[in-house]
């Protein structure tokens, strides 16, 4: 019974990284193509638009993917320790992903006007700064995990 | 509960905190960008309001003074404070040249006679700005010698100025920086 409740939690995981890490993002930046500045239309180039969506969709996959493994595995086995870390360190690739696909200094041309550039590098940086503090919460989970292996067993056992 | 456990719940505390307020900044950020920028009253910078000085000695036609003032605002609907609000401007002057490039050709050029940015500070949130660009720092070698290279039979206006507008800010405690250039825009002639 415990091992259907794990994977229906892990689907359920997955939808919800799913929703946040493609779908939000994916529906932002068409957001952002159909915005009206000062009376003009944005023009994002699309060539810099597939390249954006491209990566976030793929580390998106990647990420839900490993979202899946995480929270079907059995409450702290070194299964779920380990995922957790692969996990965040994808995290790390999808936000740098949205420094190297171009997605942190978008250009948007407003036809007959101008363009209009908006910069989000720091904003990805800070969260980098978490997710590098969070890494170290999931090593010291995986040794963890590991020293209580006995003890952690005999209370899923109780259990 | 394991006394590792407890460390881990309390340092899980703090990480999940951070992450909270850096993304309710970035999601407010996001929307004040939005905000501001889609209501076209909340920008209010129009070429038309410039006021330009140009005095040319009407007997050698040397420029003895070049300047000019553009006063505008900017009105923060935002949720956080607009800081490092910069404006730079590039102003380009459009002429025909007598002679050039051979004897009996006249070509229209381009000039650039200014390039300047000004920083305002900071706009506090829910409130307008009302600021003055002065400019008058021309570069004066690029203007042409207006007694043998205009031709001012072109025209009226035998001069025309186009001009460049760069508004660029700090949002969201830094962590968002945007900017607007408006590009070619005529600022008007000369005489």
């Amino acid at each position: 019974m415990g091992a259907v409740k794990n994977m229906v939690k892990g689907f359920i995981y997955t939808a919800i990284y799913v929703v946040t890490s493609i779908v939000i993002p994916l529906a932002t930046f068409t957001w952002l193509r159909s915005m009206v500045v000062e009376g003009f239309p944005l023009d994002f180039e699309q060539q810099e638009y597939q390249s954006v969506i491209f990566w976030l969709t793929a580390f998106g996959l990647i990420i839900s993917g490993c979202a899946f493994f995480k929270y079907s595995s059995p409450k702290q086995s070194i299964r779920k320790g380990v995922f957790a870390l692969i996990q965040v360190l994808v995290n790390c690739l999808y936000l740098w992903s949205y420094k190297f696909s171009g997605a942190t200094n978008i250009e948007f041309a407003i036809l007959n006007f101008g363009y209009f550039s908006l910069n989000i590098q720091q904003m990805v940086l800070v969260f980098m700064g978490i997710y590098f503090l969070t890494i170290f919460l999931k090593v010291y989970d995986i040794i963890d995990f590991s020293i209580n292996r006995e003890k952690i067993r005999e209370n899923r056992m109780k259990e | 509960m394991r006394p590792s456990r407890v460390f881990r719940l309390l340092f899980r505390i703090f990480i999940s905190l951070l992450t909270i307020s850096v993304t309710v900044v970035s999601i407010l950020g996001g929307l004040s960008a939005v905000m501001i920028l889609t209501n076209p009253d909340n920008i209010g910078i129009d070429p038309g309001d410039v006021e330009f000085n140009l005095e040319i000695n009407n007997v050698t036609l040397a420029i003895e003074s070049v300047n000019f003032t553009l006063p505008f605002n900017l009105t923060n609907a935002g949720y956080f404070n607009l800081e490092n609000l910069e404006l730079k401007i590039d102003i380009a002057m459009n002429y025909s040249h007598i002679d050039y490039p051979i004897p009996g050709a006249n070509e229209t050029k381009e000039v650039q006679i200014f390039s300047n940015s000004t920083n305002f500070g900071t706009i506090t949130k829910g409130t307008t700005g009302n600021f003055t660009f002065l400019g008058d720092t021309f570069i004066m070698g690029n203007f042409p010698n207006f007694t043998s290279e205009v031709n001012w039979f072109r025209g009226p206006p035998a001069i025309l100025f186009y001009v460049n507008l760069t508004i660029s800010l700090d949002y969201s405690l830094g962590m968002h920086s945007l900017s607007i250039t408006i590009l070619d825009l005529p600022a008007g002639g000369f005489p």
